[in-house]
């Protein structure tokens, strides 16, 4: 199902399940644990114009349907802000599946393998790290509220790594 | 060994209008050695200041080569490498 909300960032492809609250973190049918998350989650990486996304996204929409893909989201604008002048697809799935994830990207044309961990993800949202730093640049904040925003995403973060066996909780986007 | 680089459309200009470029070495450093030789000026925009990697993401076989051995990453025959804008990967 492909959830195309004019308010969002992000386009999103989820399973309809996702929608009436289970969690698209979802190993043989469990729950992720935050460790888990650590450890396999992560996304394929999928860098092009927003039509060709949208071609993409409607062609992998049978896969997240039948979950063979368990999420999938896209900008709806290049984040120029961030100084990426494509729109970048994230094709989520866990690293013990990625193989399989992957052939269905390359049958439909993908040629450029770029695997992210979402700890490597969380890595550069830390406070200090580069992409923190440079989004909050673009929004032109004052030093108070940079202050604010470093240690809201410093706790989140700190949560996920400091209670490894509790189910990991997405956030909202 | 000969490899082949990819990068997205945005980048096409570093490859002079190509988004693939094949180069040569045993270490990924090597590579961008002679893909410098081919394309001046490419080591600059692979590389930060310190002469690491840091500024863009590398990935062999789709593996960011900061988690395997950055620059001395070995390099093997008919491998890809892909390169993206740093905060593409957030």
């Amino acid at each position: 199902m492909i959830i195309d909300d004019p308010r969002s960032k992000f386009i999103f492809l989820y399973h309809p399940l996702v929608l009436m609250g289970r969690s698209y973190t979802v190993y043989q049918g469990k729950d992720m644990t935050n460790g888990e998350v650590l450890e396999y989650w992560g996304k394929w990486l999928v860098l092009g114009e927003k039509d060709k996304l949208d071609e993409l996204a409607e062609k992998l929409d049978p896969q997240v349907e039948n979950k063979e893909i368990p999420c999938i989201k896209y900008d709806r604008t290049p984040p120029l802000n961030l100084g990426v002048e494509e729109c970048v697809m994230m094709v989520y799935c866990d690293r013990r599946n990625r193989d399989e994830v992957w052939k269905i990207l390359a049958g439909f044309g993908i040629k450029m393998k770029a695997w992210v961990t979402e700890r490597e993800t969380m890595e550069m949202w830390l406070p200090g790290g580069l992409l923190l730093e440079r989004w909050m640049a673009s929004q032109d904040y004052d030093e108070a509220t940079r202050d604010a925003v470093r240690e809201d995403a410093g706790r989140r973060i700190a949560h996920v790594l400091d209670n490894p066996e509790e189910t990991y909780k997405t956030w909202e986007q | 060994m000969a490899v082949t680089v990819r990068v997205p459309g945005s980048l096409k200009e570093w490859f002079r209008g190509s988004d693939e470029a094949s180069c040569q070495g045993g270490t990924l450093g090597e590579c961008i050695d002679q893909l410098d030789h081919e394309f001046p000026g490419i080591r600059d925009r692979l590389l930060n200041e310190e002469g690491e990697i840091g500024a863009i993401l590398i990935f062999l076989n789709g593996e960011n080569v900061t988690k395997l051995e950055g620059l001395a990453t070995s390099i093997s025959d008919g491998d890809e490498l892909g390169v993206i804008p740093f905060a593409a990967g957030g």
